[in-house]
């Protein structure tokens, strides 16, 4: 193929266009920004108002280089959540896609497909809310909610919920981006008791609480999730407990994975490790001999039959239920 | 009046008692009345006509004496309906094991105690000549009897030319295949799927319009009725029950039958038909088993330890496919009487894979060092579960540790829910478990299949991906919509 400079003229445009619709939304943190599936789907719009292509398999190629133009660009930033990102875009080919199937003129489907793509980025925006509005009634007065990592869908779902009710969390602290931590504050200003404990205290405190919930970076097809680490061990506690495990997550977050154990996931970057011991006033590091070998997967994967119920914008589903919503949206 | 009354409450009582419930005294009468309402059976009672004739009262009978009366009267029933005709021995004696012996049994073993207490004996099957079958099963009593091949030879070959029984106008390819299903010759899903395909092609290829039935111009009516239709009961019910898998194929075929143009020419349709059954053969089976292994080999991964049971043609393909890429080692599970792991083993050795071999008791020894489970299957429920050769459950069951994956086509997929392996399953030979004269007391179970419930399966394989056991029923749907 001869377009070599045309290509990454194309290329750039798309990336400026990511980053345009993701600092949209101010902060990264804030509950409000926009995450980086939608924001992607966004620059994939943007990509089919710019195509200069005349068929369906030349637009539907120009997507797919962009789709893995954005992935590529992800994995480069160290940016942990790939999943998402692919079943997002992969989900808005198809969506799009099969209105192929309905309109046989190109410029109709183009129009078509350019409507469909901006309703579906639109859905996805509106998911937040949508999931807090099923979500939040499983939430009940003077409960103990227990949470993992920094999720805004959660968040969305948490501050709705403390508008009518009155509840306490408790967040681990998320170890090693401290993103429980970071989460801890956010609550705490919107006006939510909030207790932080050390990711190893899980155990000590599930007898006290009275759900457990947690984001998802991506929901794999026999309905299990993706997550932070730490997610696997805090939703065997809790089935140990007879707690219920609720995950909140969008319906673009469902991907075509089947993992059947640990090993099974796709691969990712290990994250370095800092050992300090904070009994200690100096706060001194401990160092690590170059020889011990210090792994640390940034995610794991907890099975569906640890999770309770799933808040998604298609509704309340069970885990089983992810896999006929996925051979719909995938048929 | 009172005697009916009398009468259904006898019925009543009588079964209650078979089935073990708590029996409460409907003779005095309080609860229904209260049920009827007393006024209105008040109201009843005035409102007799004139010439109502009231029967005279029957002895009131004690708990023994009725019993032995329920018991004579079951006795003569069995002898008049122990003499069948020739052709029809075969159903009336299924249809009267099943209907007498759950029954009889209960009741039989309450009488005993009265009457012979010496006699262990169960009152079970009739045979032919109107002796009693002792060596039936009360548990399997609702299934079809095993069927020997030997015990009626000429059965399985007869055919009479312008007989005006249809069952004796069978097409020669159709008799032979049946034969193999009897012998066991051809055995397992598919290739019982095939050869049933095949056969009915071949009769359809060599059907001449009969000239002599003036009533029905449609080639696809006479097609149906005259010629599938009764192969498919030839096959059921006098060679060997059929598979889901062929169940459904046979279902695809009356459909593509009924989607042909009714004033197509006969040639022509012919050949569109045989080219349908190709290509359903090939897309269903074949190419189905290619998707499968494709899917199934991201699933493996260098050093794996692969457990087996059985032959499958579905793990067959996948374990081939997987050995031109991965490094990995195979066990090979069989069980008696079939022992098809042979054919397995064979198979897998051809495509050069490092395999050992054990018995089904050996399972728990190995388990340790067992990584992923691949099984094969002979039909799918609705709800996700597998029924699958006699042994697969407990394969599943010891597997419970690491991933269990059933590879399976999507034309397998039944619209039934089994909750357990007793309801539907088939009685094999009873020789293949034990051989041998037996004595009175003993007797044997030869089952076929049995059930893994969808909670031991982490994962089901068809072409059209990996699913949840759960969402069997969704693809279903998708597969094939009219059905």
């Amino acid at each position: 193929m001869v377009e070599g400079a045309p290509a990454t003229a194309e290329k750039s445009l798309v990336l400026a266009d990511l980053k345009e619709n993701l600092t949209h939304g101010t902060v990264l943190n804030d509950k409000n920004a926009v995450a980086m599936p939608v924001a992607a789907m966004n620059a994939l719009l943007g990509v089919v108002q710019r195509s200069s292509a005349n068929t369906m398999m030349g637009l539907q190629d120009e997507l797919k280089e962009a789709s893995q133009e954005i992935l590529d660009w992800n994995s480069r930033e160290g940016n942990r959540s790939n999943i998402a990102l692919a079943s997002g875009c992969e989900l808005f080919l198809r969506y799009s896609t099969r209105t192929f199937l309905e309109l046989t003129d190109f410029k109709e489907c183009r129009a078509a497909i350019l409507e469909r793509g901006q309703r579906f980025a639109g859905i996805s925006l509106a998911a937040r809310d949508k999931i807090a509005r099923v979500g939040h009634g499983f939430i009940r007065d003077g409960q103990i909610i227990l949470t993992h990592g920094w999720s805004r869908v959660v968040a969305a779902l948490l501050l709705k919920a403390a508008e009518t009710k009155h509840f306490s969390l408790y967040i681990l602290e998320g170890r090693p981006d401290a993103a429980g931590a970071k989460a801890a504050e956010f609550y705490s200003k919107a006006g939510i008791p909030t207790t932080v404990i050390l990711d190893s205290a899980m155990g000590y405190v599930m007898e006290s609480v009275d759900s457990v919930l947690i984001g998802a970076e991506g929901v794999v097809e026999n309905g299990g999730i993706v997550n932070k680490i730490g997610t696997y061990a805090l939703s065997i506690c809790a089935r140990a407990h007879d707690k219920p495990v609720y995950v909140a997550a969008e319906s673009y977050k469902f991907a075509r994975l089947y993992p059947l154990n640990q090993k099974d996931l796709p691969p990712t970057k290990s994250v370095a490790l800092k050992f300090i011991d904070t009994t200690q006033d100096t706060n001194a590091v401990v160092s690590v001999l170059p020889e011990i070998k210090v792994d640390q997967p940034p995610g794991d994967y907890t099975p569906a039959k640890f999770i309770t119920l799933l808040f998604t914008d298609l509704g309340v589903l069970t885990p089983s239920a992810v896999s006929d919503e996925l051979i719909r949206l995938y048929q | 009046g009172r005697e009916r009354l009398e009468q259904k409450a006898f019925h009543l009582c009588s079964l209650k008692k078979i089935w073990g419930r708590p029996s409460f005294d409907i003779m005095e009468g309080s609860n229904t009345d209260k049920i009827s309402g007393g006024d209105a059976q008040k109201k009843a009672k005035k409102e007799k006509p004139a010439n109502f004739v009231i029967p005279p009262k029957k002895p009131k009978l004690s708990k023994a004496e009725r019993r032995a009366l329920q018991e004579q009267q079951r006795a003569a029933k069995a002898q008049r309906q122990g003499q069948p005709t020739d052709k029809s021995s075969g159903k009336t004696q299924g249809k009267q094991q099943n209907t007498t012996s759950p029954v009889s049994n209960k009741n039989q073993e309450q009488n005993k105690t009265s009457a012979a207490p010496t006699q262990r004996s169960e009152v079970l099957a009739v045979n032919a000549d109107g002796t009693k079958d002792p060596k039936q099963i009360s548990v399997l009593a609702h299934l079809p009897p095993f069927r020997d091949p030997k015990d009626k030879p000429d059965e399985l070959l007869g055919v009479q030319l312008k007989s005006s029984n249809i069952r004796e106008q069978l097409h020669p390819e159709i008799l032979q295949t049946g034969r193999a299903y009897a012998t066991g010759i051809i055995c397992h899903s598919n290739p019982r799927c095939r050869a049933m395909l095949k056969a009915m092609d071949a009769a359809i290829q060599d059907c001449v319009p009969d000239d002599s039935i003036n009533d029905i111009k449609d080639f696809r009516h006479t097609w149906v009725n005259k010629v599938l239709k009764p192969s498919f009961q030839f096959f059921t019910e006098d060679c060997r029950p059929h598979s889901v898998g062929m169940g459904n194929a046979f279902t695809f075929l009356k459909s593509a039958i009924g989607a042909l143009d009714r004033d197509m020419e006969l040639p022509k349709a012919k050949a569109l038909l045989s080219e349908s059954i190709d290509a359903y053969l090939q897309e269903r089976i074949d190419y189905a088993d290619l998707a499968i292994a494709k899917h199934a080999c991201e699933k493996i991964v260098d050093d794996d330890v692969i457990l087996t049971f059985g032959h499958s043609e579905a793990v067959r393909a996948v374990l081939v496919e997987a050995a031109k890429a991965k490094q990995f080692r195979v066990i090979v599970c069989d069980a008696r009487p079939l022992l098809t792991g042979k054919d397995m083993l064979l198979d897998l050795r051809q495509a050069s894979l490092n395999c050992t071999y054990i018995y089904l008791n050996a399972l728990s020894f190995v388990m340790k060092d067992v990584t992923k489970v691949f099984l094969g299957a002979e039909a799918l429920m609705s709800d996700g579960s597998v029924l699958g050769l006699l042994g697969t459950a407990c394969v599943a069951l010891a597997s419970q540790s690491v991933p269990v994956l059933v590879c399976s086509e999507t034309y397998k997929i039944s619209n039934r829910i089994q909750l357990e392996s007793i309801t539907n399953n088939e009685i094999g030979n009873p020789s293949h478990v034990l051989e041998g004269p037996l004595g009175d007391n003993l007797r044997v179970m030869s089952l076929t299949y049995d059930l893994t419930p969808a909670s031991f399966v982490s994962g089901i394989i068809t072409e059209m991906g990996i699913l949840p056991p759960t969402s069997v029923a969704v693809l279903s749907m998708e597969m094939d919509p009219q059905q």
